[in-house]
């Protein structure tokens, strides 16, 4: 049997994972190869995707895994999850380099890593939500040993409140997993199915949708028999059913829905769910930072998308206005504690929650701008932030020290630091040519389009670039310019080729994206889009 | 007919410059400059050639336009548009770019980074550009946000610099008796930060204005790129609008976008009451100030509400005027007891900016827009001649800014002192200069305008009146205070010398756009200033008045700084709290600081910390199995701990475990354990 290139994302990670504990100094370079495989293939899968546009899932694999539950390993991604796979590729690439001389075993550190980004990219890439809740929870016991072993003082702490955290919140997903399957008949079961959904995915001119076979009744309807199991697609089809069935006293849809969205809303993080994040960032070693804020939190929103959105879409709009609340809270608190940070990390960690909640915003108010956005916001979020950690720990592993008032003037001896500090501070602020202005933007415009009572949302929001400008900008100033605080600083030495090779190709991205982010929006907006219609017809 | 290429050329061939002298090595600052003057020549040349084509004509011409971004539902995209206002900036963009890159040549001989500037400076020029050109309102914030970059850039020149009260260089030569300057703050780093923020609270207003015209544009039922100029138009004409926005309909949704984009440029033309950062802007190179912070950048505001006419409502026009009004007066009031020769000339530039605000309140009917933008143009030239001739004076006085040290140049450098005294003829709005012809149009129109409204229609007439009044004092007072009189200060004025020959040559070559003739024929028929009997009346009694305020304030200066050099000292007592009022800048710096900087901003900041994550002695004992207080309940994340304690405190109750730092676990068993109930009550 040939293995795919979507499996392939899952498996090379993982073999390079093992032959990382080989003895010798090479796990370095396997950590790299295994990360260089997903971004390889999420690229040429993004590639498809924006030169031709799409909602459907391509690159479609689907092995039987186990029979008796319906479960599969069916691989597939559309727009969002063959940028999310380029995404994790790219910025566990660039967190291997950056780690490059990791010192405290690092044989197991890179094996770690390794486990981490097969089960990221395994949730990327998967289409059965038994194998998305595997790879979800997975996922939490690298992360949990990396920041508690590699991590700094208080890492035991910060590390315990991650996993307690993000497991309590996907404990409820595992539940309704099981009510989800449980509610199936053992033989499947009837859908009516529109038209439009099997000319948007079907690639036999609708004999099959989401491969089980269409029937044409007497009557001009379309049905297809949906058997018991997890595939994503089939549980979407079965949208009425989740609605009309009550579990203790509430129908099974809004326990879901909850249930998706307080698993999701952790990961983002959304306020007030959201102080595991800054001890997290602080705690852990900076390339476990980048991979955290680099595709850790897109994961949450990716989780919206592809489960929360459209398994359970009146919910969706019912709750939009709140989801809406809740990022725009997310935007303008997050942005002010920032403001009132010392601790550098902790200063672009809270950008990170306030950039963050600008997703939740785009996609509450369900406009394919806005969910675009909110998804365009994710990449570039995720190219910014990291680009803003790793230098944080350039200046971290120079004077051992984040205190934002224990620096000053330090464009003057690192220049090259200066430029690129000043270009992520830019992007942060969401300056238009760089990448953080298109998706605050798309998710601005979509908000402000929405109707009804969104506008005041957005208008709200709007404050951030005041905010967004101050909070970076003051840090920058505080960092970079001014007399040089400390004459020792004086001696220290610019990014040298190691730092340079892991910011350089994130600030090409983010000026890419910045000036030419059509490729990327194309990519992903047809899903977004789909997605967007099928939640507002849901509820009409 | 104008070749399609000829816009896009002009707009990118400053960025293209950019690009390669950021890439290049920077060795030769000279050469550098030169291949940028050259470049911005040539530009020059093609905007000559684009005004030609375009302004006898008067129609808009729309060039190439691609999408740039599909939002699903519309279109983002860039392309440029030229109409005679826009060709004739153009001109005036590219042309004041190619003087001050000659001219910078020779005044940043001697800095080590000088080879910085071309690329930073014709950065901005594209940024400039952008605005100017763009054939839409979302290019056109594209182009406002990177302006704001360029001039971010270009105040934080040398922003390695201390706060001023940490300079021995510049407390030695400041102004004495300068007040109201928060010393301990003022820096070039401070400086870039406060301009960039401030006037992203104006751009905040500026995106609800142009959300609520996206509104607009996909409620009237799916316009594909609502933003384009000929779509606003549309739009704006429909009156009506179908749908709300933010609560509003119809007229009023057109009025909120105008007051959105007019926040916008309150912002970036540092207008009342986000003007505090222009005068700060001035710790940046004289020659970027030249061209940013007085001749184009902070004129965007006024050409972009120009260029947004057709939806500034009735209601929206009078706050616009309004705001010009007050603002021209504040900032002439502050200007005329500022000792720092580059603060005078600062606050002048606010108070002119107030002043073809005031001309764009009047409205189009009254000549409003042709009159605002009249004395954009003139401005833009004797404004950014006054800098350069000032980047002389500091030049030549050793780095001396101070008014109260200088005096009797006009000997040692007359190319200078004529220069600049030619524009300051300009600017107090003598007869046959270039300012007389277009503060005569603003106002006129904002006379006919107070004539046609009444009531509250005269107060923004009378505060420009003022305002006029004060600016031909004050201007007087900082030429005659430079170049007239005798030495006082020897030691500083005894090298003073007139600039090299290429930079005077600058001077030179500005010196004619001073003079009326050069704009008055044409300026008016070319932006379609309204003419009859009333316009023709109003000129008329303007004419009057405007020569009466010159009188006035021109005849103060003379006497009270030249011929009777005391009567200023008995003024400032006999007057001391309005003269302290003013020297303190109205105490709006304090005020702003105290309110934004220490209050909304660092302390709700800190305030919001706080409640987020608890104190630091909090977070310096989290790792511990430190006793729980009270107090850590008062931050959010305090609470949290509070209830995984909470349940580690149940579970170590039942199951008798030791171990303070279990307590998490437990929660994770608790919760687990729940969890479980759940799916035995669903199986």
């Amino acid at each position: 049997m040939v293995i795919g290139a979507l499996t392939w994302s899952v498996v090379a990670p993982l073999l390079a994972g093992v032959l990382c504990l080989l003895p010798g100094r090479g796990a370095r370079w396997f950590a790299l190869l295994g990360a260089l495989v997903p971004l390889a293939v999420g690229l040429a899968a993004l590639g498809d995707f924006a030169r031709n546009p799409g909602a459907d899932f391509r690159m479609l694999e689907s092995v039987p895994w186990s029979t008796a539950l319906g479960a599969n390993w069916t691989v597939g991604v559309d727009g969002i999850g063959a940028a999310m796979l380029a995404l994790s590729g790219l910025v566990t690439a660039i967190a291997t380099i950056s780690a490059w001389k990791e010192a405290r075993h690092p044989r197991a550190y890179h094996a770690l890593v390794m486990l981490l980004l097969a089960a990221m990219n395994g949730v990327f890439v998967t289409l059965d939500l038994l194998v998305f809740y595997i790879c979800w929870e997975v996922m939490l016991v690298p992360m949990l040993a990396l920041i508690g072993v590699w991590g700094g003082e208080q890492r035991r702490y910060a590390a315990l409140k991650f996993f307690v955290y993000t497991l309590a919140g996907s404990v409820l997903m595992l539940a309704m997993l099981i009510a989800l399957w449980n509610r199936t008949p053992a033989g499947g079961r009837v859908v009516a199915v529109q038209q439009v959904e099997v000319v948007a995915h079907s690639h036999d001119s609708g004999a099959t949708l989401h491969g089980l076979k269409v029937e044409a009744r007497a009557d001009g309807t379309r049905t297809v028999t949906v058997p018991r199991g997890f595939d994503i697609r089939h549980l979407q089809l079965q949208w009425r059913w989740w609605q009309s069935e009550h579990i203790l006293g509430v129908s099974l849809a809004a326990f879901g829905f909850v249930a998706v969205l307080l698993a999701c809303l952790v990961k983002v993080p959304a306020v007030p769910l959201h102080t595991w994040l800054p001890h997290a960032h602080v705690q852990a070693p900076t390339a476990i930072s980048v991979l955290l804020a680099g595709i850790l939190l897109k994961l949450g929103v990716y989780g919206l998308y592809r489960v929360g959105w459209p398994l359970f879409p009146v919910q969706a709009q019912q709750w939009g206005l709140a989801i809406g609340v809740i990022g725009l809270i997310g935007i303008l608190w997050a942005a002010w504690v920032a403001l009132g940070q010392r601790d550098l990390k902790r200063l672009v960690a809270y950008s990170s929650v306030s950039h963050m909640g600008w997703c939740l915003l785009g996609l509450a108010g369900l406009t394919a701008a806005g969910a675009t956005g909110g998804m365009v916001q994710a990449v570039t979020h995720g190219l910014g932030s990291s680009l803003l950690f790793l230098l944080v720990g350039v200046v971290y592993d120079r004077a051992h020290h984040r205190d934002v008032d224990g620096f000053g003037g330090l464009a003057k001896p690192m220049p090259r630091y200066g430029w690129i500090l000043l270009i992520a501070c830019l992007a942060g602020a969401g300056l238009p040519g760089l990448a953080g202005f298109v998706g605050e933007a798309m998710a601005l415009f979509g908000t402000f389009s929405a109707g009804g009572p969104f506008p005041w949302l957005g208008a709200l929001a709007a404050l951030s670039v005041v905010l967004s400008a101050a909070y970076m900008l003051w840090m920058l100033k505080r960092v970079a310019y001014g007399p040089l605080r400390h004459p020792e600083h004086a001696a220290y030495p610019d990014l040298d080729a190691r730092e340079l090779a892991a910011t350089v190709p994130l600030v090409a991205l983010i000026l890419l994206v910045g000036i030419w982010p059509s490729p990327l929006a194309d990519a992903l907006r047809p899903s977004c889009e789909a997605l967007v219609t099928h939640v507002r017809s849901a509820l009409p | 007919m104008i070749p399609a290429w000829l816009a896009p050329t002009i707009l990118l061939a400053p960025l293209g410059f950019a690009v390669l002298a950021l890439l290049a090595p920077r060795s030769r600052p000279g050469l550098a400059h030169a291949a940028g003057a050259a470049v911005m020549a040539a530009c020059t040349a093609l905007a000559v050639w684009l005004a030609v084509a375009v302004v006898p004509h008067g129609a808009a011409v729309q060039g190439a336009h691609v999408p740039w971004l599909d939002l699903g539902g519309f279109v983002l995209g860039l392309g440029t548009y030229v109409d005679p206002m826009g060709a004739i900036m153009t001109v005036i963009v590219c042309l004041l770019a190619t003087f001050v890159l000659v001219y910078n040549a020779w005044y940043m001989h001697d800095d080590e980074q000088a080879a910085r500037f071309p690329w930073q400076f014709c950065l901005f020029v594209f940024a400039m550009l952008t605005v100017v050109l763009a054939d839409n309102l979302f290019m056109s914030f594209v182009g406002w946000e990177l302006v704001g970059l360029g001039s971010y850039l270009l105040i934080g020149f040398w922003s390695h610099k201390p706060a001023v009260a940490d300079d021995a260089d510049y407390q030695r030569l400041k102004g004495a008796g300068a007040r109201g300057i928060l010393e301990d703050r003022l820096s070039p780093a401070h400086a870039q930060l406060k301009a960039f923020v401030m006037n992203r609270i104006g751009d905040a207003g500026f995106l609800v204005g142009i959300g609520a015209l996206i509104a607009a544009g996909t409620l009237a039922g799916g316009v594909r790129e609502p933003l384009t100029w000929g779509n606003i138009a549309l739009i704006a004409q429909g009156g009506g609008l179908p749908g709300t926005f933010l609560g509003l309909t119809g007229a009023d949704l057109l009025t909120l976008a105008a007051l959105g984009i007019f926040c916008g440029a309150v912002g970036k033309s540092a207008q009342f009451p986000l003007h505090t950062w222009l005068p700060d802007a001035m710790q940046g190179p004289t020659t970027a100030s030249s061209i940013i912070h007085a001749a184009t950048m902070v004129a965007a505001g006024v050409f972009l509400v120009a260029r947004c006419y057709p939806f500034f409502t009735p209601d929206a026009l009078a706050v616009v005027g309004w705001i010009g009004g007050i603002t021209c007066l504040l900032a002439a009031s502050i200007a005329c007891v500022q000792w720092d020769l580059k603060a005078v000339l600062a606050y002048s530039t606010v108070s002119q900016l107030g002043l073809m605000f005031t001309a764009l309140g009047a409205g189009a009917a009254a000549g409003g827009q042709a009159a605002g933008i009249s004395h954009l143009f003139t401005h833009a030239l004797f404004k950014n001649l006054l800098f350069l001739c000032a980047g002389a004076v500091i030049h030549a006085c050793a780095g001396s800014q101070d008014l109260h040290r200088m005096g009797g140049l006009a000997r040692r450098m007359p190319i200078t002192a004529i220069a600049s005294g030619l524009a300051v003829l300009a600017i107090i709005g003598a007869p046959f200069f270039s300012g007389f012809f277009s503060k005569d149009a603003v106002l006129a129109a904002a006379l006919m305008h107070a004539e046609e409204a009444g009531g509250a229609a005269w107060g923004p007439f009378l505060l420009a009146c003022a305002g006029s009044l004060l600016t031909a004092a004050y201007m007087v007072r900082w030429w005659i205070r430079i170049f007239a009189g005798h030495e006082r200060d020897h030691g500083i004025c005894h090298h003073a010398h007139d600039p090299s020959w290429y930079a005077s040559a600058v001077l030179i070559a500005l010196m004619p756009f001073t003079i009326m003739f050069v704009w008055s024929g044409w300026l008016g028929h070319a932006l379609g200033a309204p003419h009859g009997e009333a316009h023709a009346h109003a000129h008329h009694s303007a004419m009057m008045v405007a020569s009466t305020l010159l009188l006035g304030g021109a005849g103060f200066a003379i006497v009270a700084f030249l011929l009777k050099p005391g009567l200023s000292e008995v003024l400032a007592r006999t007057l001391r709290p309005l003269h302290v009022a003013c020297a303190e800048l109205w105490g709006i710096d304090r005020l702003w600081d105290l309110l934004f900087v220490r209050g909304v901003g660092a302390g709700l900041g800190r305030l919001a910390a706080l409640l987020d994550l608890g104190s630091r002695d909090r977070l310096a004992s989290l790792e511990g199995a430190a006793p729980f207080r009270l107090r850590d309940v008062l931050s959010l994340d305090g609470v949290i701990d509070g209830i995984g304690r909470a349940c580690g405190g149940i579970g170590r109750a039942g199951a008798l475990l030791h171990d303070g730092r279990i307590g998490l676990y437990l929660g994770v068993a608790a919760i687990v354990g729940a969890a479980v109930l759940l799916l035995g009550v669903l199986w």
